[in-house]
């Protein structure tokens, strides 16, 4: 197995609403591990015996298999009142986790991936945005970045224009700020929590921090699913599963952005595992 | 299949099953390949990898006389060069990108993928009339003992099954994996090719009993 930085970062590994004391079998980075409620209700997770540092929040439990040097990244919008906090569940998906990162950064596959819902032709033009590696926080952002939707949300009646913001504040979660139909100056969050089973294997976990008192539940959790099972169909057909960080594999262009900054980052930090290296 | 010095021919879809403005993958030695024809009918092979995010391009679409990526709707031209990227409608895409193309023959009623540069045209299988086409997990040789026949240096097989005579044209796709395209030697009546049809999966079944009991310790 790979051992690079990514080690010590935290990943999600289930849902805190449903631990439970028989404990669910999942696996992180190639270790298999075991996700339980402790006797007192809090969340054990375990490798081999070996019993790993964990973190609940964000609707799901945390864990890392090294030795994380960081706190997990704070989304503050977390603790706001008013908002709705939407676990979606788990979509398996058989591709390399930084992939399914990447592909929550792009937007310029809307109308062609999630046709009539995030976007539609002849509405295809991706406007400039900003894009930096913010040093301080360690953290890739993505600001500025508009674009004409159908449907932008569960809660939108007609077409907008949307404007996002796109955070990446550890290798496999992103978190993205959306413009709120039912409240302007808020934005709605969205969060892609990506659990590496394997270099080519991944769970993800989206999340949701909204303000829509209007929509169930269970239709929120739909679209949100409708939406990541047809980035799946892409997901699993590109080649190579694994994200190529070198120049020369794949041909970005301006739209792609965030994605260039994204790849740049990880290897400038030796976040690899799902990475290739050298060109194929 | 089909050898020559310079390159080969692999029969890898019937006519019938890629109508104008479809996209379907085929195999060939060369890889893995996008096959399409465009509305007025024209027949491309391309490598099934678009080059911007590596999507395979025989899950997109076809429109017009252009094969486009599903994943950000890139678009190809026949010769493979790429004609709009939408995301910048107003950009004109630099000639570096591109897929790579293969040449395509469609010679009786079959569309022929040439790997390399073959010096030669693809068989004209004259006299016969596709019928369909059947994927087997076994290798030529297993095809071979279950119809009793070699095949020829075309990669054609004849067999007789019941009263009829079948003639199989065989596609080496991945190890011990072959494409199958069966012809009928003229159109046959409804109830011929039902027969024909019939009696092609049951030598399939045959050849890939035989691939198993070859393949067992």
């Amino acid at each position: 197995m790979t051992q690079d930085a990514m080690i010590d970062e935290w990943y999600p590994v289930g849902l805190v609403s449903r631990l439970d004391g028989n404990g669910r079998k999942t696996a992180l980075m190639g270790e298999p591990i075991e996700v339980a409620s402790d006797t007192d209700g809090s969340a054990r997770v375990t490798s081999k015996g070996r019993v790993l540092p964990v973190r609940v929040r964000y609707g799901h439990v945390w864990a890392s298999l090294g030795q994380p040097q960081k706190e997990l990244f704070a989304i503050p919008e977390a603790d706001q009142p008013g908002r709705r906090f939407v676990d979606v569940g788990v979509v398996r998906v058989r591709c390399s986790p930084l992939r399914a990162v990447e592909n929550f950064l792009d937007i310029a596959h809307f109308p062609f991936v999630h046709t009539d819902i995030l976007g539609s032709e002849p509405h295809t033009e991706v406007q400039n945005y900003k894009v930096e590696i913010r040093e301080d926080a360690d953290e890739v952002w993505a600001t500025q970045v508009k674009f004409y939707q159908p449907q932008a949300a569960r809660s939108a009646s007609g077409g907008i224009t949307t404007e996002y913001m796109y955070r990446v504040p550890a290798p496999t979660c992103s978190v993205l700020y959306k413009t709120c139909p039912p409240r302007p100056g808020e934005w709605d969050v969205i969060t892609l929590f990506v659990q590496p089973l394997a270099e080519d294997l991944c769970d993800v976990w989206p999340w949701m921090a909204l303000f829509d008192d209007e929509s169930s539940m269970t239709d929120l959790i739909h679209f949100q699913q409708t939406i990541f099972l047809q980035d799946r169909s892409i997901l699993e057909n590109q080649i190579p599963r694994l994200l190529p960080l070198d120049p020369g594999m794949e041909i970005p262009t301006r739209a792609d952005l965030t994605s260039v900054a994204y790849r740049r980052w990880l290897k400038r930090r030796g976040y690899t595992y799902g990475a290739q290296l050298v060109a194929q | 299949m089909l050898s020559d010095p310079t390159g080969s021919w692999t029969p890898v879809v019937l006519s019938a099953d890629l109508p104008p403005g479809t996209v379907v993958p085929a195999r060939t030695p060369a890889g893995p390949i996008a096959l399409w024809r465009s509305a007025s009918g024209r027949p491309s092979a391309s490598a099934d990898r678009c080059p911007h995010r590596g999507m395979r391009l025989s899950h997109g679409f076809v429109r017009g006389e252009t094969l486009s990526c599903i994943y950000h709707g890139w678009s190809y031209g026949q010769a493979g060069n790429c004609l709009r990227i939408p995301a910048h409608p107003g950009l004109a895409p630099p000639e570096t990108i591109r897929v790579a193309t293969h040449p395509v023959e469609e010679v009786g009623g079959v569309l022929w993928v040439g790997v390399g540069e073959p010096a030669t045209q693809p068989p004209q299988l004259a006299g016969l009339v596709p019928l369909r086409s059947l994927q087997a997990r076994a290798g030529v040789a297993a095809i071979e003992a279950a119809a009793g026949a070699k095949a020829d240096a075309d990669g054609l097989l004849e067999t007789t099954q019941g009263s009829q005579k079948i003639h199989l044209l065989l596609a080496c796709q991945e190890r011990d994996e072959t494409l199958i395209h069966v012809l009928l030697e003229g159109e046959g009546s409804v109830a011929e090719r039902v027969a024909a049809s019939r009696a092609v999966e049951a030598l399939r079944r045959k050849a890939e009993a035989l691939e198993m009991e070859r393949d067992a310790p």
